[in-house]
């Protein structure tokens, strides 16, 4: 039911139309005069979605117009934002959430976009708790089981991502090396897909953000290891990369963006009401269910940081063997 | 079955122009297929699903084409026969024309007029009741879905809706 | 005994005034964008979102399940009325539902989807009610290669759905497939037969070809007679199913409720396939088969059922395991979350009130359907008095807001246009449509299975076989793919047998 699922380039032909005729300076002044589309790279119900769906909600109430979520899954959480800049008008009427897959793709493949060039970034919001899960019935009691069945049998642990190239693949991948260990990939369209593959243990694990917190709750999949710089409070006993002996933080920030060329007046007005909905304690709750905490940052320092992140993926990528060729 | 409706191997029998043209699609599937690479069977690539389908799609658009050329079938014009054949294909123009019309008309300039044509050209109502028809279901939609359901229709150049 | 006193708590909570006045919004409200086609319950849930946030989540999400469950209700009145399906679930329900209106049988049709409709909620709820716990095993035991079989299974059932040639079925299923892999790749993120074009990036909508090649092909077709200006050839007789009508659709609603249940349950396309298999099925168990596609009830009535019962079962995994099968499952279960709630395998336990409280005020909400629906029969079949003069206009009017509203986007109207156009020629050359739907919807799904499933056996096919409930769904396949060469075979074999004897 994919395609039927999904709602396509919501608002963003109709803009095109409007664009036309509609001076730019008013339209700016006025802004937002109808709903805005919000596209969320991931299927409905993940812990992006949800924590975008609450951000959202506060932010439209600042706004004066409601904000309409188009999940337009696939690709790692490239799709969404793929199409975006290809398709959308620069009116701010069409935004996106910007995963790290939108900086790292590119560098392992021919992509449709260009990060550097295609988007109008506009402020940076929150970061994702990775964890590593297996079913509660599986053999691997730790993350030192795994190794060890790994590397008596290379290539046939499977784990379960929510797509190819995702920090979540990325990651597994530096972690095996590191081990020395082979892993094979499957990569889901997102959460809701890769909880239910682990939980029917059709992956042997999951690799995703914190999706996985209400079935690890019920006893059903157990946490092998989180990918945050310190322990989760909610999960005192899991450890960290760094302590299983792998040097790394994995925490995938994030932050919404409109195609290129969008007015500053426009990106300052979204940029505000998304800020204020960062302080709102319903969105803070929403975020805390997921693990996740806020991480402001306004537009200059979101450029930068895309600049500073796009080098260090190259880096990973180059070292990992995935850069294209 | 007489020879004019029933036709072999001619150009006008219209089960051979199906196939023909399904077997041209399959081509052109297979060589997209091929083209966005099959991958290995250990990990199927973009291409490895189109590729089959379009390998499929040749072999029973070749099975159309067989039967159409021993057992034959209705020649191109016998499907039209005894309809009104000009009257679907104003409906075509006529949606086409609006089709081009819409982006830079918008909805509202363009859906009357052609709610004006449908009513009149296919089976001509009584002008007294398709203009009131035209013009006051598109705007009474509109109105809905503008002010009820917060959708916002194409309001073209003029700005108009 | 505890499911009893917790039936009752929740009949406690669904009966509080304010939950019946949400419960009540949401059925009008699902009711009405249901028989709109185009404007789906996901838009009017989305839109809707915010405002049950006011309230207690008690009502909050008791008004987006009546949206929900009341848009499947509406969803086959159009399907019927006019052949114009307003989402996948109901295309099945044009092959016959439009023939039976044809025939002046509308209010019959409408009837039994209503009643059909009403068994299968019923049942789903009790079931639910029941055995939700235990059935989310199922949910999850399904995984890549039990859903490439299942959906190998679906295209299959598509061989039932033709009236005409097998090669013209399966090419325009093969049609079907490849439409629905335009756009990008759902594992490597690049473009497939976009044609360089930005609006193919996102694929081709479902919405714009079901409408273009049922509704507007049908109106170009019915533009060509120029005697029957009315859509009806005779008079209505009918408005409620007649005792004849009931005793034939008791066996499929009963079957198709099932069906749709169990099937409703997986995430993915559960409801789209229960509809097509639950004709696929009742075509096959029919005493006379060649009644389908020229207005039986039967296949109205078992593909009804199919998927309302499939509304009901897609709670099971969301509600048990907090796995939205569905878009739509996704937004309830964001509304959940707002609301500071989260569904998984601890919400019934944790908030039994709660959970209680929906199912029973979905049973409420089921009978409002019912007595709100058959009413408005009456009214639906009188605009089929219309003469098709008007009302052709109409309904390409329709059509073209309808596919407008589901994307907000030119684009698919041109895209309907087109199909519409392509449809027409298809059907006047004996390719039928329904193929190259159920095809589209599958195909991807069952490509992007086939891939994950070859990836986690490195590419060993066997794996589809070696999987029990793959194989048991790929045996069925084969079942149905012989089967029908059976009585053929045999009736070959008697004729020689005769020959011999002679």
């Amino acid at each position: 039911m994919s395609r039927y699922r999904l709602k396509t380039i919501a608002f963003a032909a109709m803009h095109a139309v409007m664009g036309v005729l509609l001076p730019t300076a008013a339209s700016a002044q006025d802004y937002p005069t109808k709903p805005i589309t919000l596209i969320v790279p991931w299927p409905a119900g993940g812990s992006t979605d949800i924590s975008m769906r609450a951000i959202a909600d506060s932010a439209s109430k600042v706004l004066g117009q409601p904000i309409v979520i188009d999940n337009k899954a696939g690709g790692g959480g490239t799709v969404g934002p793929a199409t975006m800049a290809a398709a959308a008008k620069p009116d701010g009427y069409t935004i996106s959430q910007i995963p790290i897959t939108v900086f790292r793709l590119p560098l392992m493949q021919e992509v449709s976009w260009d990060p550097a060039k295609d988007f109008t970034y506009i402020v940076h919001l929150t970061g994702y708790t990775f964890g590593v899960t297996t079913n509660s019935e599986s053999q691997f009691k730790s993350w030192k089981d795994v190794v060890e069945f790994a590397k008596a049998n290379p290539g046939k642990v499977t784990y379960a991502t929510p797509g190819a190239g995702t920090s979540l693949h990325i990651g597994m991948e530096q972690i095996a090396g590191m081990a020395g260990i082979k892993l094979t990939q499957v990569p889901f369209k997102g959460g809701a897909e890769t909880n239910a593959a682990v939980l029917g243990q059709h992956t042997m694990l999951q690799a995703d953000s914190t999706g996985w917190r209400p079935l690890v709750d019920a006893g059903k999949l157990r946490l092998l290891m989180v990918w945050t710089g310190t322990r989760s409070p909610n999960y005192p006993d899991v450890p960290t990369l760094k302590e299983l002996g792998y040097p790394m933080v994995y925490d995938s920030p994030f932050g919404i963006a409109g195609p290129k060329g969008l007015d500053p007046k426009i990106v300052a007005k979204l940029h505000d009401a998304f800020k204020k909905a960062l302080d709102d304690p319903a969105v803070i709750a929403t975020l805390a269910k997921f693990d996740m905490v806020p991480n402001y940052k306004n537009t200059e320092d979101y450029k930068k940081f895309v600049v500073e992140v796009t080098e260090s993926e190259r880096k990973v990528i180059d070292s990992l063997g995935l850069a294209k060729k | 079955m007489n020879d004019q409706t029933n036709v072999k191997l001619r150009l006008s029998n219209s089960e051979l122009w199906g196939g023909v043209i399904g077997l041209a699609l399959g081509g052109f599937v297979i060589w997209s297929g091929l083209k966005l690479k099959l991958g290995t069977i250990n990990d199927p690539g973009s291409g490895y699903v189109l590729f089959y389908t379009g390998i499929l799609m040749c072999v029973f658009a070749g099975s159309i084409i067989v039967s159409a050329i021993t057992e034959g079938g209705p020649t191109l014009a016998s499907r039209w026969e005894n309809v009104r054949w000009s009257k679907p294909l104003l409906l075509i123009a006529c949606l086409v024309a609006f089709s081009v019309a819409l982006e830079p008309l918008g909805f509202l300039l363009s859906s009357i007029p052609l709610m004006l044509l449908l009513l009149r050209l296919i089976d001509p109502v009584r002008w007294t009741l398709a203009i009131p028809v035209a013009v006051l279901v598109p705007m009474g939609m509109w109105w809905v879905l503008k002010r009820l359901l917060l959708i916002q229709l194409p309001s073209g150049l003029f700005g108009i809706g | 005994m505890d499911t009893l006193v917790n039936v009752a708590h929740g009949f406690g909570v669904a009966l509080l005034p304010i939950n019946l006045l949400y419960c009540f919004i949401g059925v009008f409200i699902g009711t009405l964008v249901g028989v709109l086609p185009g404007i789906g319950p996901i838009s009017a849930m989305s839109l809707l979102l915010p405002v049950t946030l006011s309230g207690t989540p008690e009502s909050g999400i008791i008004m987006m399940a009546g949206i929900y469950y009341g848009s499947m209700y509406g969803g086959s009145t159009t399907s019927i009325l006019v052949n114009i399906p307003g989402e996948a679930a109901s295309v099945v329900t044009c092959i016959d539902g439009h023939q039976m209106a044809k025939q002046g049988r509308a209010g019959p049709a409408l009837g039994i989807s209503a009643f059909g409709s009403f068994i299968a909620g019923t049942f789903a709820l009790i079931a639910l009610m029941l055995v939700a716990p235990k059935l989310a095993s199922v949910a999850i035991a399904f995984g890549p290669a039990e859903y490439f079989s299942l959906m190998v299974l679906g295209l299959v059932v598509l061989t039932f759905l033709t009236q005409g040639s097998m090669p013209k079925a399966l090419l325009m299923a093969c049609i079907g497939v490849v439409l629905g892999l335009i756009g990008l790749d759902s594992i490597t993120a690049q473009p497939r037969l976009t044609f360089g074009r930005m609006e193919l990036i996102d694929g081709i909508g479902l919405v714009p070809v079901v409408m273009g090649l049922f509704g507007v092909a049908e109106v170009l077709l019915n533009t060509e007679q120029a005697i029957k200006r009315d859509i009806i050839n005779t008079k209505i007789t009918h408005l409620l199913p007649s005792k004849e009508d009931l005793k034939a659709s008791a066996g499929p609603v009963g079957r198709g409720t099932i069906l749709g249940f169990f099937l409703g349950i997986l995430p993915g396309g559960g409801a789209v396939v229960a509809s097509f298999a639950s004709y696929a099925l009742e075509k096959r168990l029919s005493k006379t088969p060649e009644r389908f596609g020229h207005g039986a009830i039967e296949g109205v009535a078992g593909p009804e059922s199919a998927n309302n019962a499939a509304a009901g079962g897609a709670f099971i995994p969301l509600m048990t395991l907090g796995i939205p099968p569905n878009v739509v499952m996704a937004l309830l279960l964001g509304a959940f979350v707002i609301h500071g709630l989260q569904p998984g395998p601890l919400l019934i336990t944790q908030n039994p009130g709660l959970f209680w409280g929906i199912v029973a005020s979905m049973y409420i909400g089921n009978v409002m359907l019912l007595v709100l629906n058959l009413p408005m029969i009456g009214m639906w079949v009188q605009l089929l008095k219309l003469p098709y003069n008007i009302l052709f206009p109409l309904i390409i009017l329709f059509t073209i807001l309808g596919v407008y509203c589901s994307s907000n986007n030119v684009f698919d109207v041109y895209v309907m246009i087109a199909f519409g156009i392509i449809g027409y020629f298809m059907r006047k050359l004996g390719y039928e449509p329904a193929p190259l739907v159920l095809a589209f919807v599958l195909g991807p799904m069952m490509e992007n299975n086939l891939r994950k499933s070859l990836i986690l056996s490195q590419g060993d096919l066997w794996t589809f076989v070696q999987r029990p409930i793959s194989a048991v769904c790929l045996a069925f396949a084969m079942v149905l793919l012989i089967a029908p060469l059976l009585p053929a075979l045999r009736k070959k074999r008697e004729l020689v047998a005769l020959d011999e004897g002679a």
